[in-house]
């Protein structure tokens, strides 16, 4: 499986540390990692299905979209307790990654990628339009139960949410099962031609990209407690998963979470000089740069400097 | 039902101008440009900036946007479509980042909130019962006149037939002596003219914001893809088919449903039909 034995001192090294982290960082970095958090799960849900298998996915907020709105609907307006509400959500997720499927099943390229952009756009105009009572509308829905009480504790859901999600990503794609996703990236063809079934590979990589997105928003929405259709369904959110995944290094785990935490952080260094939506206009040039420059991410790079320095302890 | 025909012919126009500078990009250099929609922010907020902050002539505005729209659409072409080779998915990911910044630069400039733009033409006109703006009038005569001149220089000038020529071989007009790497940059210029132009009339039939770009893209795409690959009639037929289809929606359902059939369309026609309703033709 090609499992060593520093990838899992490194792995424990990272949830040691993370999981230390309260006690040194002010309650505000807290925050502001929750955030990154969860952009760096909704970035591995987008890598497993678009890094990987090379279907570019423009619609992904129309997954997280499900799974937050599902969660927040049986929770505000039906009542229903979050150990149910949460598993309906990521399973409705799951469905909806389905009808995204059928497409995908005849069409590539760039046609999926507007075909999703399209789901994206659909879900934001119909969330207003249909059942404001159910939706709230335009206003989005506000006072929706949240999980937790205060940063650290949040902090701690969040991180172990995430670094759940990244583990078992990480185990799952050292499998023949992960190879052959990426497989799928490279030429398609062939792998049909090795008599494995593209159109089954495909389904379980939506399945478990839509099961992360659904799990992903189900949760943030009960750690926001609100939720707006025009910041979830707006293409500003899905430019920031996706630079996430690509800044960090697609078909990697580590690289959407380094990515999420680049740009989480980045934008929060930029909001004392830039308060408002002006933000993306340096978050955006950087990563354009980042993109056409390193267009394998970051973390290709410190691969490459690791290397160089193996080489040159040789030498 | 004439205000519906007559209001549906007039949006009509205006988006067929608007998606045949996308059709266009997608036709010959065979790649998406999701920053189309920021030309047409960029066109507005020019108009709006030359002749309603300065006070400078009306046309000097739309000179200046359009100008400005063949700048960036050459500029998009040199700085990233050419040092991306070709790479479908990678230049589409970039123009979308591309359109993010072009926004963020907009509220930079110009602020967050939306602006009116005062009529290019002011006045209204009775057109049998049903009122239309000399505005929105303009507009689509414009539209249309533009939208034969450019159906005219494809198929008499020489660059139009090189155009169509790299549109279906780019290999093979290459070995005939067309220069496909000039034919591209003279296709993206006309895009951003194009674009700029659809922007100005654009904003001012609705209203100006940094978010306006979405919508026009959106139905641009719709156009590209229901019409099959860069077909100039395929674009003007499914222009037709999404302005009334929306004009007809909000006539009779409600305006807040406005897009939710372009979008149904979209996603039905690539369902079933990949290659869109009029397939591949030359351009």
């Amino acid at each position: 499986m090609g499992l060593r034995w520093f990838h899992f001192v490194l792995w424990g090294g990272l949830i040691a540390g993370m999981l230390l982290l309260p006690q040194v960082v002010s309650n505000g970095t807290l925050r502001t990692m929750i955030f990154a958090n969860y952009l760096a799960i909704f970035a591995i849900s987008w890598d497993v299905l678009s890094g990987r298998t090379g279907y570019v996915s423009f619609g992904h907020p129309f997954l997280i979209g499900i799974g937050a709105y599902t969660t927040a609907i049986l929770t505000k307006r039906f009542d229903v307790p979050v150990e149910i509400s949460i598993p309906v959500a990521v399973l409705v997720t799951m469905i909806a990654g389905l009808i995204v499927l059928l497409p995908a099943l005849r069409i590539r390229g760039s046609y999926f990628a507007l075909v999703t952009l399209a789901f994206m756009e659909l879900l934001y105009q119909l969330v207003q339009v249909i059942r404001p009572d159910l939706t709230g509308g335009t206003r989005g829905m506000s006072g929706i139960q949240t999980l937790t009480r205060g940063a650290a504790n949040g902090y701690y859901l969040s991180t172990a949410l995430m670094l759940g999600v990244a583990v078992s990503m990480w185990l799952l794609m050292k499998t023949r099962l992960g190879t052959a996703l990426a497989a799928i990236g490279m030429n398609e063809e062939s792998v049909r031609g090795s008599g494995l079934s593209t159109t089954r590979l495909k389904a379980f990589a939506f399945l478990t990209s839509a099961f992360i997105a659904g799990l992903g928003g189900a949760f943030y929405v009960h750690y926001l407690g609100s939720l707006a259709p025009r910041a979830l369904f707006d293409i500003n959110f899905l430019f920031t998963i996706i630079v996430a995944a690509l800044l960090g290094g697609t078909s990697t785990i580590i690289g959407p979470m380094i990515g999420a935490f680049f740009m989480t952080f980045l934008l929060e260094y930029l909001r004392p000089v830039l308060p408002g939506a002006e933000r993306y206009f340096v978050y955006g040039a950087i990563a354009l740069l980042l993109y056409m420059y390193q267009p394998k991410g970051l973390v290709e790079l410190v691969q490459r400097g690791f290397q160089r320095l193996r080489k040159g302890g040789v030498a | 039902m004439l205000q519906i025909l007559i209001q549906g012919l007039l949006l009509s126009g205006l988006y067929a101008l608007i998606a045949m500078g996308f059709t266009l990009i997608f036709s010959i250099g065979r790649v998406l440009n999701l920053a189309y929609g920021a030309y047409l922010m960029v066109g507005g907020y020019m108009y709006f900036w030359v002749s309603q902050t300065l006070g400078m002539p009306k046309l000097m505005g739309v000179a200046v946007a359009v100008v400005l729209g063949v700048l960036m659409g050459v500029l998009k072409y040199r700085l990233i479509v050419k040092t991306l080779k070709g790479d479908h998915v990678a230049v589409e990911i970039s123009t979308l980042i591309l359109a993010v910044v072009i926004q963020a630069g907009i509220v930079l400039v110009f602020g967050d909130s939306s602006k009116i733009l005062l009529p290019i033409v002011p006045g209204v006109i009775n057109v049998a019962g049903a009122s239309v703006t000399h505005n929105i009038l303009i507009a689509t005569l414009i539209s249309w006149a533009v939208l034969l001149g450019l159906y005219a220089f494809v198929r008499l000038t020489h660059t139009g037939r090189a155009m169509q020529a790299v549109s279906m071989d780019a290999k093979g007009a290459a070995i005939s002596g067309i220069d496909p790497d000039r034919i591209n940059l003279i296709t993206w210029g006309i895009s951003g003219a194009l674009g700029a132009l659809g922007g100005v009339f654009f904003a001012s039939y609705t209203q100006l914001s940094p978010s306006m770009w979405v919508a026009p893209l959106i139905i641009s795409v719709a156009v590209v893809i229901v019409g099959g690959i860069g077909s100039i009639i395929g674009t003007l037929v499914v222009a037709h088919i999404v302005g009334f289809l929306e004009v007809i929606v909000v006539a009779t359902l409600a305006p807040e449903l406005r897009g939710v059939f372009t979008m149904l369309l979209i996603i039905g026609v690539l369902v079933t039909r990949p290659q869109g309703l009029f397939g591949r033709e030359e351009l």
